[in-house]
């Protein structure tokens, strides 16, 4: 294909690196300034005692990140942040696929749009104004999901599931699947709409049905953005902390505290920054070494 | 090719004319302000920030704002409110920035005094002794949670109370009366919950509502000077027997199924509506929440102070509730103002007007009078000054940490996965920790 600029120009304009620096050089001051600097002085800061609102700092050297590693709620928000990613990825990304395939269906084509639309409305709502609703629902005095487990006849699975240390962290995380599964779901359609009709059609003639179409050509053909969506997912699960800080700011006791919300509460609460910067690079280390992971494994780009 | 030049030349002049022309009306803008700066003396501009943004709330904050700023028209305001929850973070951030306000809401004790420690709040001792009519005004018991080592560092604005507030109708529908002893309590309790009716409403999603039941039975519990020596953060080491056993007296309140269920995902503003509604026969509320009580139940109710526990070896006249008020940053540029905001901020006049207004007890003498304010007010006004003493709340009382520790611990109490001892062990490990970690 010729290229729209005519040769001389082209050749001109590529060939200028002094151009290009140029053209790159805000965002990079952008990201270094607000992203890698910040970063490292993180790293810096978790090496001190010191509070928001005192300028003194004292040297503890890596005391917090001892501290860290012995500490059970650190044990208890990793063990919800890992569930948040588990369950996060069996519903958004798995049932947002199946979903996405069957409005993708011949039969469900008239209906897609409404039930697109349905299955996406949460994903547009506030996060605090769903937390609120959500509250509400749970309620075990007014709500309406113990309201409803007594009239099936289920009265004794009713319980207090925000104020219960064992249902605390599920009831939360089953509000995110509920909020986002939709939005996953709008991304596989997207995906799957793009997938050429000849493929199917060869897989009829072979005799393939519905169930082996979906995981011979539907699958394969979305493994991008299964990565996208796993790696969006996953990272989200360990960055979550509105959803948590708005239903029940990690408790009751610390039984749903979550990585974000202990870093929250150790910085502005407890009067801890340096733990908290401790924390905070334990985020870091644990969001970057799971997205490099999955780009080596999924290999990006050389199937595509 | 020459017109797109031309096109091109002529967007950017009108671009550059755009900018060239916003940047010089903000300059005349800034001229303008300048020159009716000038006419008004010095202006000086002061921060302000309190927790009540709640409309009926910012009604009363816009008004004094207004008329202080009439009185000293060199002065202004600017006023920022935020909710109680969000402001114990908000507080923490500024006060390390250089954007302090410079007048700001604090809880007394060691809520204030972690600032006080670090030397971010103005000592205003002098001004307010220097000032006999100022110092004559205002209650010692509101004056001396604010002061620490024998300074003043701010000025209550309201002085509380925690009591119990129950619904009439339903005490007379079973005979009953206000409890003397802690055994009438508890029966009174019993009969309402045999009757189907939630003995006690409680919300303990912000864990500070199961804290202020604690902080009246450690109160009652514990040696008063045993007590405030735990409580200073150098000196914590929380072994009494009466902690662990303050713990059992929730615990046992809780066990014996005299709170509505689900306490720890109930938000207090639920509590209230199951107590107006007539589910709850008692809740245990602040002198301040009176007037929304009232506007609720209308008559229909009345109160009592948590009674005396005969195995207690703290005061048992003593009670819980504690001043909250005003403190002025130490980075202010202008004290002199600050401070006469401050001090207009408590003045009768003001302090009147917030009993009227808002039905807030006033730690202003005289301020809450049968003139101007309810009969319940006046009769909960007198309760406190009646009183030998007062306990602060727990949770603002103590270093945060140890504060942090009993909050989340009073989750799993209620919920029954934590027992009081196990609770205990843990505060006192943390103010071991806080022992080593505070100068």
């Amino acid at each position: 294909m010729r290229h729209p600029l005519q040769g001389e120009y082209r050749v001109k304009m590529y060939a200028d690196r002094r151009l290009a620096y140029t053209y790159l050089f805000p965002a990079v001051i952008l990201v270094l300034v607000f992203i890698y600097y910040p970063a490292v002085l993180n790293i810096f800061y978790s090496l001190y005692r010191w509070s928001a609102f005192s300028e003194k700092k004292i040297y503890v050297g890596m005391h917090y990140y001892n501290r860290l590693f012995k500490d059970p709620v650190f044990y208890v928000a990793l063990k919800n942040n890992a569930l948040y990613a588990v369950i996060s990825l069996v519903f958004q990304v798995g049932f947002g696929l199946i979903i996405a395939a069957i409005l993708e269906e011949k039969f469900m084509r008239k209906f897609q749009a409404f039930f697109r639309t349905v299955y996406f409305s949460p994903a547009v709502i506030s996060l605090t104004v769903v937390g609120l609703l959500w509250q509400l629902i749970y309620n075990s005095n007014i709500g309406i999901v113990n309201a409803f487990l007594k009239l099936i006849g289920l009265g004794n699975y009713a319980q207090d599931w925000l104020g219960s240390s064992k249902t605390a962290i599920f009831a939360v995380i089953a509000v995110s699947q509920w909020q986002y599964t939709g939005y996953i779901m709008i991304l596989f359609l997207v995906a799957i709409q793009k997938i050429p009709y000849e493929l199917y059609e060869a897989a009829m003639i072979d005799g393939a049905n519905r169930l082996q179409m979906f995981f011979n050509v539907t699958v394969p053909q979305v493994k991008e953005m299964i990565l996208v969506c796993t790696t969006i997912t996953i990272i989200g699960a360990f960055k979550v902390f509105d959803e948590v800080y708005v239903m029940t700011a990690g408790g009751p006791g610390r039984s749903s505290e979550v990585l974000a919300t202990y870093l929250y509460r150790s910085a502005f609460r407890n009067d801890e920054m340096g733990y908290a910067a401790a924390i905070a690079f334990v985020i870091f280390v644990i969001t970057f070494v799971l997205s490099f992971l999955q780009i080596k494994l999924f290999r990006t780009g050389a199937d595509a | 090719m020459m017109f797109k030049k031309i096109f091109s030349l002529i967007v950017i002049a009108v671009l550059l004319a755009s900018i060239i022309t916003g940047c010089g009306q903000k300059g005349n803008n800034a001229q303008t302000d300048e020159n009716s700066q000038k006419n008004a003396g010095e202006q000086v501009v002061l921060k302000f920030l309190h927790k009540w943004p709640q409309p009926q709330n910012m009604e009363y904050f816009e008004q004094i704002v207004k008329e202080f700023e009439e009185k000293h028209p060199n002065i202004k305001i600017e006023m920022e409110a935020v909710a109680d929850e969000p402001i114990k973070d908000k507080l923490r951030i500024v006060m390390g920035s250089d954007d302090q306000p410079d007048v700001f809401f604090s809880w007394s004790g060691e809520f204030a005094r972690k600032f006080v420690r670090v030397g971010s709040v103005l000592d205003i001792t002098d001004a307010f002794n220097s000032d006999s009519e100022w110092n004559n005004s205002i209650m010692k018991a509101g004056i001396e949670p604010f002061t620490f080592d024998g300074k003043v560092y701010g000025m209550p604005f309201r002085i509380n109370g925690k009591f119990f507030v129950y619904n009439t109708d339903l005490f007379e529908r079973y005979n009953l009366k206000k409890p003397q002893t802690w055994q009438d309590f508890m029966d009174i309790c019993e009969t309402l919950k045999k009757a189907g009716i939630t003995p006690i409403a409680l919300g303990n999603q912000f864990p500070w509502a199961a804290c202020h039941y604690l902080t009246t039975f450690n109160q009652k519990l514990v040696p008063q000077d045993v007590r405030m020596k735990d409580y200073n953060p150098k000196t914590g080491e929380f072994t009494h027997p009466g902690y662990v056993k303050a713990l059992e007296y929730l615990k046992l309140l809780k066990d014996k199924g005299y709170f509505n269920d689900g306490v720890n995902s109930t938000s207090h503003d639920m509590a209230h509506q199951l107590f107006y509604a007539g589910k709850a026969g008692m809740i245990y509320v602040e002198l301040e929440e009176f007037a929304q009580v009232e506007e609720n139940m209308s008559g229909r109710w009345d109160f009592f102070a948590m009674p005396a526990i005969p195995e207690g070896e703290g005061n048992q006249k003593f009670l819980t509730g504690a001043p909250d008020g005003f403190m002025i940053s130490a980075k202010t540029k202008h004290p002199q103002e600050a401070i006469e905001f401050l001090k207009f901020l408590v003045s009768k006049e003001s302090a009147e007007k917030l009993v009227k207004t808002l039905g807030w007890p006033s730690p202003v003498i005289g301020a809450v009078n049968e003139t101007n304010a309810p009969k319940f007010l006046v009769e909960g006004m007198k309760a406190l000054e009646s009183a030998e003493g007062m306990a602060l709340w727990l949770d603002t009382d103590v270093h945060i940490k140890v504060a942090e520790t009993y909050l989340a611990g009073l989750q799993e109490l209620l919920n029954g996965s934590k027992s009081p001892e196990d609770i205990m062990k843990e505060v006192r490990q943390t103010a071991k920790t806080v022992q080593s970690e505070v100068d």
